[in-house]
Order: C-alpha cells, then structure tokens, then sequence
C-alpha cells in the first residue's frame, strides 16, 4: 500500500511516467483518494513549468563577444 | 511543458556552414546559446576551479573538428560530448574526486508521520500559472537563488532535462552516471525548487 512518502519519493518518476506497473497502480490508488499528495504532485509540474519558463542560468562571467571573436578568428586561422 | 527549440536539421546545416565560412553573428549565436549549458556540464564533471578552462578548450576543439562535423546528433549535444570528454580527462589528469552530490536535504522526515501519512494539508497555489508565479519579482529570485545554490550536477541534469530538452539516456552518457542516479538527481533538484516556491507561498 502506497502512502503520501512514497509518493514524495516517486514523484518525478510519476511525471516523467516512469514506473513499473505494479509501483504506478499503487501510487495512482493513493493518488485517488489523497487530495493532498494529488494537490503536492499538481504542485511540482508547476514547479517544472515554472523552470521552464524561467530558464535560470549559470553564473557566468565570460565575454561572450570576445569569446565569439576569438572563436572566429581561430577558425579563418585554420583555413590558411 | 516548455521545452528548448533544437534548430531543424536544414537550420543546423546551414549554421555550421556559416561557422565553417567564419561568419561572426554565426559565432555569436552558438556562444550566446550554449556556453552556458556547457559551463554546467563541465562544473558538474570537474567542478568549478577548472570548468571555465575546460570550456574553453572544449570550444577551441569544436570549432578545429567543425569541417569533419558528420551531423549525426545536433551541434549542442556534439559540442556537450566535447566539453564532457574534456573535462573527464582533467578530472584523470588531476586525480580529482569531484562528489556527485552533495548538500541536499532529503523530503523533510517531519512532514510525514511515521506510517508515511502526512501530518500537514497540502493546498493548491493561489497563482497557478508560471507567468503569475513569475510576475512576483521576490519569488523569481527566490527560484534564481535556490537553483544558483543547488549542487553543480542537479544543475546539470535539471538545466539539460528540463531548459535543454535533452533525453535522459544522452544525459547519462554526457554525465556518465546512471539512469537512476539521474532520476535521483532531477527529482531532487525539482524537490528542492518545489521547497523553496512552497515555502513562499506559506508565509
């Protein structure tokens, strides 16, 4: 029997749709009478949506542009 | 969900011709859409004193090797093999033990009562959508900050699953880790995320 850990636990792989049979029933009875682990698991693909949208970064201090340069003039460099 | 655009094969194409003729806005664009990607994967393989310098040479090959580029995966995933083979090698060459994972608190145990029931409800969000979480400046650098503090390789693997759009098996082998340690990992990247928007909403 499944319970509000387990589907804590499982939670991504329940998103990604990445279970074995027997675990993805399980989880998806506890799913249909538990509002809150419904509620937390609406939670995290909003949480995956939101990333998505966000798209956050590296930090990063490169010079892109000279980079890019330097990149460019390697390549013309190559050619001769 | 919202996944990364991979350029078509023709748009591919004609970009590497563009970077095999020395076109700069083709340079531009490749370094402006991946540097980023590749200085995560290279911080997750051999940490951050030496990834900014393995990036840099894994470019400095790429654009050597360009002319025999045989497009048979898409440039970013060819550019990530390099930089991920480089840093791979510097991690050999520096006998570095770099740890795959580490500062993460697991599913906090006192959310859960010890037959696994939870002690607290869990409501739905008041603002649903990405766009109304992300209309709040405080949260944006909250979900910033929290994704700056994870470990480099949940980094990694969130940015190339989630930003990137790349499958799990490429990301194994870009990674060399295994299928369910990356699933560990995006779980617990996506969980800490999770934590932080939820601790927000709460107060």
């Amino acid at each position: 029997m499944a319970e509000c850990k387990d589907i804590a636990e499982e939670a991504s792989n329940i998103l990604n749709g990445d279970l074995p049979f027997r675990k993805r029933i399980a989880l998806h009875i506890h799913l249909f009478y538990c509002s809150c682990c419904r509620n937390y698991i609406q939670q995290l693909k909003q949480t995956i949506s939101t990333i998505s949208v966000l798209r956050p970064k590296e930090k990063d201090t490169t010079d892109k542009s000279a980079l890019a340069k330097k990149l460019q003039e390697l390549s013309q460099n190559n050619k001769v | 969900m919202k996944k990364n655009t991979m350029p078509s094969r023709k748009d591919e194409r004609l970009l590497i011709k563009q970077l095999i003729e020395g076109d700069s806005q083709a340079f531009d664009f490749v370094v402006s859409e991946y540097h980023n990607i590749m200085l995560s994967v290279a911080r997750a393989i051999v940490g951050e004193a030496f990834a900014d310098e393995v990036v840099q040479d894994a470019w400095i090959s790429a654009i050597k090797a360009l002319p025999k580029f045989e497009g048979r995966s898409s440039l970013k995933t060819w550019l990530l093999h390099i930089v991920s083979n480089g840093a791979k090698s510097r991690v050999r060459r520096e006998n570095r033990h770099v740890s795959l994972d580490d500062g993460w608190e697991s599913v906090p145990a006192d959310k859960f009562d010890p037959t696994g029931h939870r002690y607290d409800d869990v409501h739905t969000w008041d603002n649903a959508s990405p766009e109304s979480l992300l209309a709040n400046e405080q949260l944006q650098t909250i979900i910033e900050n929290t994704f700056q503090n994870l470990p480099a390789v949940q980094r990694a693997v969130l940015s190339m699953y989630e930003m990137e759009g790349i499958k799990m098996d490429e990301i194994c082998n870009i990674l060399d880790i295994s299928s369910s340690n990356a699933r560990v990992l995006l779980h617990r990247a996506r969980t800490t995320l999770h934590h932080s928007i939820e601790k927000y909403q709460d107060n």
